[in-house]
């Protein structure tokens, strides 16, 4: 009886086999080789120059590289600018969205609509349809005050790219802590107005500190992917001007793809890998803290 | 009894009032989707410079199937498709091992699956070009299917895994105390009880895939190129043709966007739990 239950769960235990090899084959030995390709000089376009093994100096070129810092920059700049915006303006309209009128499930419906379209669409119906300086809804509203329409992605890139992916990641967040409003429970809500509190003391001392996990999930997977902007940035500026608004991913793909140079391609994946690394466990500590603060 | 009926009347009226502003906003920020849509049935002429009457065409439409798209849609309904049944087929029972198996240590098997959705896709992509290139596989629709399966099997163990622990263990205990075997169990209890769930994830995966862009850009080319990578090189070449443009934009961002609609309340639901319930 007994041997014959240990071999049905052995069975059911190597269910988890086919998985676990085909997202190691996938995954993790990749990453592990992109490692040892980092201490390679291999240019592929260049077979004179053969594959030589130069130890850490490729991550010393890019780190004495003022171009390739201000790319690090870029990236930060845009995954925190895009994060905090996404949660200030996710938390103003699922508050507002939280409520009974008329069509509000339409309305919600509608307002996610953003997140579900592709960034390559995105970033090609933003620079055409909509900033495009002389046919785009830009030019119109800008000549309906009489100024000069802006040529967004031209002056403004990085402003702009993270216009584009606030408005792309906004409907996300709303999503997720709207889910989070709308499990409180009313009474909780309704105690807090008798105690005589005002809408705002409601909305900081309650209900944000109720949807806490929803706010970290949301933040959690939107860093993950506001980390790996792409397509976005490949439509509209392709990084430009310059490397203006090149974040990590695109360098990536442009010294691996364009240049050839699997050695250095590779050191900047490692440090796209540790920068996410890092992030992940900023916030997870940053987390901690505050959940820490609460029960003191 | 007539004061009631007029306040009802006023407190609709007030509803109304405060539902104006909402529906304007969302209207608005959604402005450029509903403008895609409305650009790809003008004709060339109406859409650049954009004239707000028009009489509408289905010509964009026309022109757009006749040219090069067709291939690049049909691999991405295939390579969408394929990919996903193939996440589906390998994570459910992986999830179902993690929660129902005895594994000496589910949850590090977890948070390993875990771990590889958070690594940015760059930290791969060279070797596995290098890799399908030896080997034949850029620019197919295998290679494709098999990153897709690779990247997304995380994501269907993450989310089926909050799903199936939402089932009682009592549940299959007593199936098993009546004599049924675990794949009878499997079939009949688990996966009936599970089933919302797993087809939820099943359009979100469906919806990543379809408008994955960086391995597609990078691993294909011609013959198993999907739509992004279509959109992105259309851009490049007959980027003045707006209206087209917006007709192929339309076409390409409606499969997940419908989906994204059916499956939303479901998604959210599978996200919270596989991040609280840790």
């Amino acid at each position: 009886m007994n041997a014959t239950k240990v071999n049905r769960y052995g069975k059911v235990n190597a269910l988890v086999l086919p998985s676990i090899i085909l997202v190691a084959l996938i995954t993790q030995i990749p990453i592990l080789v992109t490692l040892g390709l980092s201490v390679v000089r291999w240019i592929i376009v260049r077979p004179d120059l053969r594959i030589n093994f130069v130890g850490i100096s490729n991550y010393i070129q890019l780190f004495t590289n003022p171009d390739f810092l201000w790319i690090i920059v870029n990236t930060i700049v845009m995954t925190v600018g895009s994060i905090v915006a996404c949660t200030v303006l996710g938390l103003v309209i699922s508050l507002t969205l939280n409520r009974q009128f008329p069509g509000v499930n339409i309305a919600r419906t509608i307002l996610i609509a953003p997140f579900f379209v592709m960034d390559a669409v995105a970033g090609i119906v933003w620079k055409t349809l909509m900033l495009h300086p002389s046919f785009g809804i830009n030019s119109i509203i800008c000549n309906l005050f009489g100024i000069t329409p802006v040529d967004f992605l031209g002056h403004h890139p990085m402003f702009t790219v993270i216009m584009l992916v606030v408005w792309q990641w906004t409907p996300f967040f709303v999503l997720i802590l709207l889910a989070g409003l709308q499990s409180i429970p009313e009474e909780i809500i309704e105690s807090a107005k008798m105690d005589g509190a005002g809408w705002l003391r409601t909305i900081l001392q309650i209900k944000i500190p109720a949807i806490a996990n929803h706010i970290e999930v949301a933040v959690m997977l939107g860093l993950i992917f506001i980390l790996k902007v792409f397509g976005l940035i490949y439509v509209t500026t392709a990084g430009g001007p310059g490397t203006a608004s090149t974040n990590l991913p695109f360098i990536v793909y442009r010294t691996g793809f364009y240049r050839w140079d699997v050695g250095r391609a590779a050191a900047m994946a490692v440090i796209t890998v540790i920068l996410t690394l890092v992030f992940i466990n900023l916030l997870f500590t940053f987390v901690r803290r505050k959940s820490k603060e609460v029960e003191a | 009894m007539k004061s009631l009926k007029t306040s009802k009347a006023w407190k609709n009226f007030l509803g109304f009032l405060v539902a104006l502003p909402i529906w304007a906003f969302c209207l608005a920020y959604c402005f450029p989707i509903i403008y895609m849509f409305l650009t790809s049935f003008k004709s060339e002429t109406d859409a650049v410079p954009p004239r707000l009457f028009f009489v509408p065409t289905l010509a964009n439409y026309v022109t757009v199937l006749g040219s090069g798209i067709v291939p690049y849609l049909v691999n991405s309904i295939v390579i969408t498709v394929l990919a996903m049944a193939g996440s589906i087929l390998f994570g459910v029972p992986a999830a179902y091992a993690i929660v129902f198996g005895k594994l000496k240590n589910p949850d590090s098997i977890y948070f390993w699956f875990l771990s590889t959705t958070l690594l940015p896709a760059v930290s791969v992509i060279i070797p596995v070009f290098l890799v399908f290139k030896s080997l034949a596989l850029l620019d197919t629709k295998l290679g494709m299917v098999m990153i897709y399966m690779g990247a997304n099997i995380p994501i269907v163990v993450w989310m089926v895994r909050s799903f199936l622990k939402d089932i009682p263990i009592e549940l299959q205990e007593a199936a098993e105390i009546d004599g049924a075997s675990r794949t009878y169990s499997f079939f009949r209890i688990i996966l009936p009880l599970a089933k919302g769930g797993i087809i939820s994830t099943a359009l979100l995966v469906f919806i990543f895939i379809w408008n994955e862009f960086f391995f597609a850009v990078n691993l294909t080319y011609v013959h198993a190129g999907t739509m992004p990578v279509f959109m992105a090189s259309y851009m490049t070449q007959e980027g003045l043709f707006w209206a087209k443009l917006s007709a192929i934009s339309t076409l390409t961002v409606l499969p997940p966007l419908i989906l994204g609609w059916i499956s939303q309340k479901a998604l959210v639901r599978g996200m919270m739990m596989g991040a609280v319930k840790g």
